[in-house]
This record gives structure tokens, C-alpha cells and sequence, in this order.
């Protein structure tokens, strides 16, 4: 087996995309604790809706952003991990959907930043 | 190790001879791709309709109340759970099994954050559960 006609780990785009994945993926199920906690006081409205005024924040907001970030990436490039699997000799085209993936990733962050940012500052929400 | 093993089974080695055998990781790694399929379109979807359809503020009790009187929205819900608890920490174990070398160490982390999963599985299903509009 050469380098050449084997799928050995060659770092590069692949080792980035393996790093950002366990990030994203790691942050993401911290949020699922967190989220599990805050939902869990739906019973007690008056601590429900002080939790959910209190996620209106600008802060928190820019933590939306990160959150929408994390799973689009995480799920696109879980895409590309199914892709890869199952069709090996898509691995030629590896490089080219990682950028393809993290540009839409950036895309769709970008995009629902702005939606989820825009009340903080135009107001009317609250 | 598990692109080596991609590599052997599409190679020259000999599959035909080979009885496959599914131990507990090929298990894993199958839960891993469906999870994650049924998450791609779960997960973004709520998302969509939580954070963009919706300001984070406008989901108090009583949104969650309209959206709860239908079974259909809180089994998505708790499917997001159960999938989201049980591919995350199944994420968790192989960041476990790489960075945490010392094995009382591993043995210990790995129960915490199993123990916590298991926790927030049980708690977020009563929420669901016993939520009463």
C-alpha cells in the first residue's frame, strides 16, 4: 500500500475539518445540558420567561450566533464524513467540499446572525 | 485506524473470504451515520423555527404551551433529546479514548459524563412528559 492509493491521514484540510468537528460537536452537546436545564423550568413560568428575556440579551445573542455556527457545521461536514464512507473515491474531491461546506457553514451563520442580532438592536422584541 | 480499515476492505484484501463480524464499534459507527442523518434535518430544523422564524424572546411558556398541544411536536422534541444526548456522548467516549490516557482517569470521566447524559435524558423526558398547558 504506496501514499498514493491509500486514504492514510494526511493532515492538512481533513485534519482541520476533524478538529473543528470535535470542537463544534463537543460545544454543541454542552449546550444540549444547558438546554435541557433551561426548558426543564417550563413548569414555572414566571422563571421560564426571566430565562427566556434574559437569552434576549446581546451577549447571549452572539452565543445563538456561535450555536447556529456549530451545528451548521457540524452537520455539513457530517455530510461529508457520510460522503466519504460510502463512496471512498470521493475522497479525491475531499479538499473541494470542505471549502464548499465551511463557505455555506459561514454563509448560513452570517445570514442568521443578522436575523437573530437584528431585534437586540432595532428593539420592538422585548 | 478506522480509514485503514476502509482502505483494507476495499482493496485487494481478501472480503470474500472474510465472515463480517459486527462488534460493538461497527455498531456505533452505523448509529453514528443515521443519528446524525436524522439530527441533520431534526436539529436544523428546530433551530429554524426557535431562533429564525421565532426571536429567542418571543418562546415563553405560552408558545411553548400552543406548540406542545401537539403529541407530533413534543416526540421531535424528545427524539432531539434522546439522538442529541446519545450521539453526543457517543462523541464524547472517542474524545475520551484519545485524550485521557491514564485509565482511572478515562474510567472516571467517562462515568461522570455518561452519569450526566443519563441524568438529562430522564429530566428533559419528564419535562415533556409532565408538562401540563
Amino acid at each position: 500500500m504506496t501514499p498514493a492509493n491509500s486514504t492514510i491521514y494526511k493532515g492538512k484540510t481533513g485534519q482541520w475539518a476533524f478538529v473543528l468537528h470535535r470542537i463544534t460537536g463537543f460545544l454543541v452537546f454542552m449546550f444540549i445540558l444547558l438546554h435541557v436545564v433551561d426548558i426543564s423550568t417550563v413548569n414555572s413560568p414566571s422563571i421560564y420567561n426571566a430565562i427566556h428575556r434574559l437569552y434576549g440579551n446581546v451577549l447571549l445573542r452572539i452565543f445563538e450566533v456561535g450555536l447556529l455556527f456549530g451545528l451548521c457545521y457540524h452537520a455539513l461536514n457530517g455530510l461529508r464524513i457520510i460522503m466519504i464512507d460510502f463512496f471512498p473515491d470521493s475522497i479525491k474531491n475531499e479538499k473541494r467540499v470542505f471549502i464548499g461546506i465551511f463557505s455555506l457553514s459561514i454563509l448560513l451563520t452570517v445570514v442568521g446572525g443578522v436575523i437573530i442580532l437584528k431585534p437586540f438592536f432595532v428593539g420592538g422584541v422585548h | 485506524m478506522a480509514i485503514r480499515t476502509l482502505s483494507e476492505t476495499t482493496g485487494r484484501a481478501k472480503t470474500s473470504q472474510r465472515r463480517s463480524r459486527q462488534n460493538f464499534e461497527t455498531w456505533s459507527w452505523l448509529f453514528m451515520r443515521i443519528s446524525g442523518l436524522v439530527l441533520f434535518f431534526l436539529a436544523l430544523f428546530h433551530f429554524f423555527i426557535m431562533h429564525i422564524l421565532n426571536d429567542v424572546t418571543a418562546t415563553n411558556v405560552t408558545f411553548v404551551a400552543a406548540r406542545w398541544k401537539n403529541p407530533l411536536w413534543r416526540l421531535s422534541d424528545w427524539l432531539l433529546l434522546a439522538l442529541g444526548l446519545l450521539h453526543g456522548s457517543n462523541g464524547l467516549r472517542f474524545i475520551m479514548d484519545d485524550y485521557i490516557r491514564r485509565p482511572s482517569t478515562r474510567v472516571a470521566v467517562k462515568s461522570l459524563v455518561y452519569g450526566l447524559a443519563g441524568v438529562m435524558f430522564i429530566y428533559g423526558t419528564l419535562t415533556i412528559v409532565t408538562f401540563k398547558g
